[in-house]
């Protein structure tokens, strides 16, 4: 609620935000590697991170939010990535002759194992969608707390 | 269990028709939003199954049906980009009118029902 | 290979145009030309599935039945062919014209991926996925130009068709509880068997979520703002290529899912088509302004395409197609002439009028002859009373709209618009003149896409 100037928002909320912004991506990142095994997935894990974000921008405000966390100004950059290289990875294996959203290694074949998480295309997938979850999400809010309005996404 | 998804899905979509008749476009938007909501749960509802996640099961023991949750996981993401995107659009609608009311959004189709009008005379001298 | 290629071209290149600035030139014509290549490639696809039938690839590699289905035949490729071409040209005509907003072409191109995918699926809920892509483009399309009416279009456009989602979704659990699949044609199957009652409603919501799309009598209300509020470009893109939806839904869903229940309310929808007809022509007459009056005339025109499915039948089937195609050039070709001015632009728009109200040499003339001879099959008297009536009433408001535009002194019009874009509209208006003067290959392809619809065709 607004205590004081409406450009400075409560001194909690701003901690906060900067306190939530490190195990936020720690859980997003736990999401993607359990998806495959348990709940979770690269969707969810976007939103958790752009969730996060959002709080931010609600703390700091636009400029300042972006001052604060250059990356909010790549957000476009991160989509449009995020949704290339999901495409790819669904549409690779037309290069080797097989079915789109075919994986690598297939059915059967071994797998590279990092502790618990395991190493073949669909991971790859789920980070282009969280990576594109973020990306958009961050466009909508750099618009949403912007003082222009041209420009929808 | 089915009734109690029943329900949840009839007050989502009671409480969204509501707000879809307010003037406010912001509420508009959270009326669509809970309308959609209620879409998930029907779907939830329709498909419901207990067991295990359908990945090696032992024989003879239950699967949960993983079609409905993949759909309604679809249907999450879909309602989530366009929730973003009416938001948005609300977002230029405020900056271009200066108003999120939806009643001086028409303001400007009775002035163009109006220079019809004015054309529809401008026919009538024509033909005379 | 070539299904998954076409509709790999325009999804990924649209994602990376979003975020190149539109306003330049070269990324229009980069736009333009990758619509090209897709529409060089589902040519190729087309040539396919006519010399060796329909195509399919499961996603994955998976067991039919597991993964999801990708489903190239005859209606499919023919309805994703006249989509992108409609794409193509209003593009090219607004990159003429000078693009305004830095989004445009790569929108463009994530709508000719959305569309190509749900016209090239065989699966009900990829079809709502692709649908939705094709959708959310379509929204964003909608406010281009960021004027008032425009914003004011695109807020109505989306509130109403999100809803008409929202219909279409509660219809596919319907369709996934009483049949356990979503495969089209496994679901064509199984229909016949569950519970009627449950079956009428499953199919009622997929009709009223295909009408909301097409602007059909009782479901009409949103259009006429929307078409007449968008910038022209865009009223071609919603009119022909976006409109398609509903038509290829209801001509897909109809005859292959619910053959059954589309005997049943046949006569129903036949009345529904007419009412459509009857209320768009004459609103059309009433009304003044050009955009509005074009507006009105596509619920008209869309009335043809349910009467031509409600009596059904090769002969129903086939009209209703050919009537489709004909109507997204025609729409096409009307909502691009209204918008320039100058020499060349009032023939190409006489051309126009002239299909929408079926003379001969122009293209609308083969979608009547189809629609009167499903008229005279089925031996019904009133119902070539209202073709003939409808067709009538289409030549009085195309006249007063080309009088109106075109007649009266030039005060409002300004000076010519430049000469490609005058070009690119006469180019749109011989093609729709070619398919009426040489109208083979459309009957052909329409007729193999009705029998493709048929009980009893393989895939």
């Amino acid at each position: 609620m607004s205590s004081g100037e409406p450009d400075r928002p409560d001194v909690i909320i701003r901690v906060i935000a900067r306190m939530l912004l490190g195990p936020t991506l720690m859980v997003a990142a736990a999401l993607v590697a359990k998806g495959y095994a348990e709940v979770g997935d690269g969707f969810g894990a976007g939103v958790a991170v752009a969730l996060a974000i959002a709080l931010t921008y609600v703390a700091l405000g636009g400029a300042r939010a972006e001052a604060a966390l250059p990356v909010l100004r790549h957000g476009p950059k991160l989509a449009v990535g995020g949704l290339l290289l999901a495409l790819a990875t669904g549409f690779f294996p037309l290069l080797l002759g097989e079915p789109p959203v075919s994986h690598r290694p297939a059915p059967g074949e071994h797998v590279v194992k990092v502790g618990t998480l395991e190493l073949f295309t669909p991971l790859v997938f789920d980070i282009g969608v969280f990576l594109l979850v973020v990306g958009v999400l961050i466009v909508l809010l750099h618009h949403l707390a912007g003082r222009d309005g041209r420009d929808g996404s | 269990m089915i009734l109690a998804f029943a329900l949840a899905a009839a007050v989502l979509f009671g409480s969204g028709a509501y707000l879809l008749l307010k003037r406010d476009l912001v509420r508009v938007v959270a009326g669509i939003m809970l309308i959609s909501q209620c879409a998930l749960v029907t779907i939830i509802g329709s498909g419901l199954t207990r067991g295990r996640a359908p990945i090696a099961v032992p024989a003879g023991q239950a699967v949960s049906d993983p079609l409905p949750q993949a759909l309604a996981l679809t249907a999450l993401v879909i309602g989530l980009a366009t929730v973003a995107l009416l938001l948005a659009l609300v977002h230029r609608v405020v900056m271009v009118f200066r108003t999120a009311e939806r009643d001086d959004l028409a303001a400007g189709e009775a002035e163009h029902e109006a220079g019809l009008e004015a054309q529809r005379q401008a026919d009538r001298e024509e033909a005379s | 290979m070539i299904l998954s290629v076409a509709l790999l071209v325009p999804w990924a290149t649209g994602a990376v145009l979003v975020a190149l600035d539109g306003r330049r030139r070269a990324v229009g014509w980069l736009a333009v030309a990758v619509l090209a290549a897709t529409f060089a490639l589902l040519a190729v696809l087309t040539a396919q599935v006519l010399a060796g039938g329909s195509q399919e690839v499961v996603t994955g590699g998976w067991p039919p039945g597991v993964g999801i289905v990708l489903h190239a035949d005859m209606l499919g490729v023919v309805f994703a062919l006249l989509s992108v071409l409609v794409l193509l040209a209003a593009t090219t005509h607004e990159v003429l014209a000078g693009i305004e907003e830095r989004v445009f072409p790569g929108l463009v191109l994530l709508l000719a991926g959305g569309l190509t995918g749900l016209f090239l699926t065989g699966d009900v809920f990829n079809f709502y996925v692709f649908f939705e892509l094709a959708m959310t483009a379509s929204y964003v399309l909608t406010a281009y130009g960021g004027g008032r009416r425009q914003l004011r279009a695109a807020m109505v456009f989306t509130a109403v068709n999100l809803l008409g989602s929202f219909i279409f979704l509660l219809s596919v659990a319907g369709t996934y509880r009483v049949t356990g699949t979503l495969a089209m044609l496994d679901v064509g199957e199984r229909m016949a068997v569950v519970d009627p009652n449950a079956a009428l409603l499953i199919a009622t919501g997929f009709f009223i979520a295909f009408s909301v799309k097409l602007g059909l009598f009782p479901f009409h209300f949103w259009l006429p703002t929307v078409y007449a509020g968008s910038s022209p470009a865009v009223a071609a893109i919603l009119s022909g290529a976006v409109a398609n939806i509903g038509a290829y839904g209801l001509l897909r869903f109809g005859p292959t899912m619910f053959p059954a229940q589309l005997r049943l309310v046949g006569a129903a929808i036949v009345v529904l088509g007419a009412v459509s007809l009857i209320y768009g022509a004459v609103l059309a007459v009433a009304r003044g302004d050009v955009a509005e009056s074009l507006a009105y005339s596509a619920i008209g025109q869309v009335g043809y395409v349910l009467v031509a499915l409600g009596v059904g039948g090769p002969v129903g089937l086939t009209a209703a197609v050919v009537y489709s195609v004909v109507n997204a050039l025609n729409k096409t070709l009307l909502f691009l002439a209204a918008g320039i001015r100058g020499p060349l632009v009032a023939g190409a728009f006489a051309v126009g009028a002239l299909s929408v109200a079926g003379v001969p040499p122009a293209a609308g003339f083969v979608g009547k002859l189809e629609m009167f001879r499903a008229g005279i099959v089925v031996g019904s008297v009133p119902l070539i009373v209202l073709l003939t009536l409808g067709s009538g009433l289409s030549l009085v408001y195309m006249f007063q709209m080309y009088q109106r535009a075109f007649w009266r002194a030039p005060a409002p019009a300004g000076p010519a618009s430049p000469l490609p874009l005058r070009l690119l509209t006469t180019a749109v208006a011989l093609l729709v003149l070619a398919a009426g003067v040489w109208p083979e290959p459309l009957l052909a392809a329409s007729g193999r896409a009705a029998e493709g619809l048929l009980p009893g065709a393989a895939g």
